[in-house]
């Protein structure tokens, strides 16, 4: 500690410089912060129902093709099955396009069961059951559009010929899908003529050791029908959805990797001219008697602590900007539930001090190795 | 005996692929509370062996032993820490650090030291009284005339209290006034406080204030004088 007003004092000895740098490295250090964001953000899309021992059954040529009401009585009736419940993706929005998130037709009676991670109010629950019309919402959906229950709201058709009419009648808790909107099957199927065919039927398992045995079943059962299923397990369900969007994890991650090392890069520029600078004050530290150990001890804390100081300016930016900025209005529901996470933070700001050491590093060793008595020479 | 023995010290520089021979063959005995002073024209090896006496370089040959330790054979981490404890430098430059004001400057060796805070501000003010200080410790050097740099870098060079001061040219970027007290101060070091002092110089003014005069050339010593007759050898 009684080196440490040595060490903050030439933190700053050249105040536009450290500015810059800092700025520089804060920039970069929020971008990063983002890029990695995005990437935990698809991987908790992933996660999504993780632990919940549910399995997907969907259609086995293509995700858009749907599959006959008659397969949840089969599905049901294999051992191990716990209760099923179909699902429907109507891909509606509210208001206008931007206000796009995801909107599920589900069989009201079931989601209690099969879908136990989501908390509900049992009085809300039980209101939702009982209104055709009711719908369930997430919380981040009533903050984003100033709902309560009890309101009456309609959703725009995308892809099916109705414009959903539904009734706010609960709002649910769930630690990752906080914006989604669940309303009756009864009612979709019932505007579309109970033409009996759904896109998903999600089920419960009671044992998860026996969720991949079950779904062999249930493939095989509908092997040689005229709608095959593929059968996966909630994770692979989403990262499917990932899948579609090509190997965007190591793009992103590419590109975090460059940004990184066009940090050190630039880090080092200002570092090396901040050692060259100050070789005579090197030597004449050394020559008093501090180590050149020590010398080196004090110049690399200074170089993380600027690093340092730009990677918690950069990821702590990034963190308020991003409570005040709607990412997934902005982002039409692509990156909903979009924050930056704790394990980001502490990534970027131990990549911030590794930054400093390996810009600083050489600078550092080449300023505290030249000896003293050449050191004392650059300038008397 | 002798504070410091230089015995048969041989200094070579390589520059390239040439090598140049800067002391040769030099012997020297500097008893404690010596004020020497090492005169010679430029490129005589003065600056070269008061390195070499304050343990910054080491000699190519010979030995050069202070209070009867061999310092040419210490380790590096050894003799940093032997500089720390035995040596106070003065530079012609002065040499501070700017980003530190005058006390902190003054503190900087002693924070190599076991010392608390309230003994290092002891030590600090007292340095800085002694060389007439006292009163711009907050001062940063960019603050302070040419004059007061230098009395601050000596308020440092003495603040641990070490064996040895060495100066380099310590006048060598002073105007007359300040120069003579600068050279005045350093004598009431030598005579009140009994320091031994090794000064390389040019001028013979400077000269004329240490009790011993040593003259080189080309690397050997050609002369020792006493006294003021330094100033005309």
């Amino acid at each position: 500690m009684k080196y440490f007003k040595l060490i903050r004092r030439n933190l700053f000895r050249n105040r536009l410089r450290a500015l810059l740098t800092l700025t520089l490295i804060a920039a970069i250090f929020f971008f990063v912060a983002t890029m990695l964001s995005i990437l935990q953000l698809f991987d908790r899309y992933e996660d999504q129902g993780q632990g919940a021992n549910r399995i997907v059954v969907q259609s086995g040529i293509s995700l858009a093709n749907l599959l006959p009401y008659a397969y949840e009585a089969k599905i049901r009736a294999i051992p191990g099955v716990v209760d099923v419940c179909k699902m429907q993706w109507i891909g509606a929005y509210y208001k206008e396009k931007k206000n796009f998130f995801a909107n599920f037709a589900v069989d009201h009676d079931r989601m209690g069961t099969v879908f136990d991670d989501y908390k509900i109010d049992p009085k809300q629950l039980h209101d939702f059951e009982a209104d055709r019309q009711g719908c369930i919402v997430g919380q981040e959906l009533v903050q984003r559009f100033q709902w309560k229950i009890g309101d009456r709201i309609t959703l725009k058709r995308q892809i099916f010929s109705y414009d959903p009419e539904l009734t706010i009648r609960g709002i649910y808790t769930h630690p990752i899908n906080r914006s989604a909107l669940f309303y009756h099957m009864d009612y979709h199927q019932g505007m579309l003529n109970n033409f009996g065919q759904v896109g998903t039927f999600w089920a419960k398992i009671k044992d998860p050791s026996k969720m991949a045995a079950v779904s062999q079943e249930i493939d095989a059962m509908f092997k040689n029908s005229d709608s095959p299923t593929e059968t996966v397990t909630e994770k692979q369900f989403q990262a499917q959805f990932m899948a579609m969007m090509g190997n965007i994890k190591l793009l992103f991650g590419s590109i975090c990797t460059c940004a990184v090392f066009m940090v050190i890069l630039l880090a080092a520029i200002t570092m090396s001219m901040s050692a060259r600078e100050r070789v005579t004050e090197i030597a004449v530290l050394k020559a008093i008697g501090f180590g050149q150990r020590l010398v080196m001890t004090l110049m690399l804390t200074e170089f993380a602590l600027l690093t340092l100081g730009g990677g918690i300016l950069g990821v702590f930016g990034a963190k308020i900007i991003y409570t005040f900025v709607p990412m997934g209005e902005l982002t039409r529901g692509f990156l909903v539930g979009f924050t930056v996470f704790p394990t980001t933070m502490g990534i970027c700001l131990a990549a911030s001090v590794l930054v400093g050491l390996l810009a600083g590093g050489w600078p550092a060793l080449n300023a505290t190795r030249l000896s003293v008595v050449n050191g004392l020479r650059r300038v008397v | 005996m002798s504070l410091v023995e230089v015995r048969n010290v041989h200094k070579v520089y390589k520059r390239d692929s040439f090598e140049v021979p800067v002391l040769n063959g030099i012997t020297l005995d500097v008893p404690e509370g010596d004020f020497l002073a090492l005169m010679g024209p430029s490129g005589s090896g003065k600056t070269t062996l008061l390195n070499l006496l304050a343990g910054i370089d080491r000699p190519t040959t010979g030995q050069i032993l202070v209070d009867g330790k061999e310092i040419s054979r210490f380790s590096e981490t050894a003799l940093a820490s032997w500089r720390a404890r035995h040596i106070g430098f003065i530079f012609q430059m002065y040499n501070l650090l700017p980003v530190l004001n005058a006390f902190e400057n003054v503190e900087l060796p002693l924070l190599l030291t076991k010392l608390s805070k309230k003994e290092r501000r002891e030590h600090v003010e007292t340095a800085l009284k002694i060389v007439g200080l006292a009163d711009r410790m907050k001062h940063y050097p960019r603050q302070l005339s040419g004059g007061q740099e230098q009395r601050v870098a000596i308020a440092r060079a003495i603040v641990t209290d070490p064996t040895i001061l060495v100066a380099d040219e310590p006048t060598g970027d002073l105007d007359a006034k300040n120069a003579a007290d600068t050279l005045d101060l350093l004598q009431r070091l030598n005579g009140d406080f009994k320091k031994t002092i090794i000064m390389v110089t040019h001028d013979p003014k400077a000269a004329s204030c240490a009790k011993h005069t040593l003259h080189l050339e080309k690397g050997m010593i050609t002369d020792l004088t006493t006294g003021a007759a330094a100033a005309t050898a």
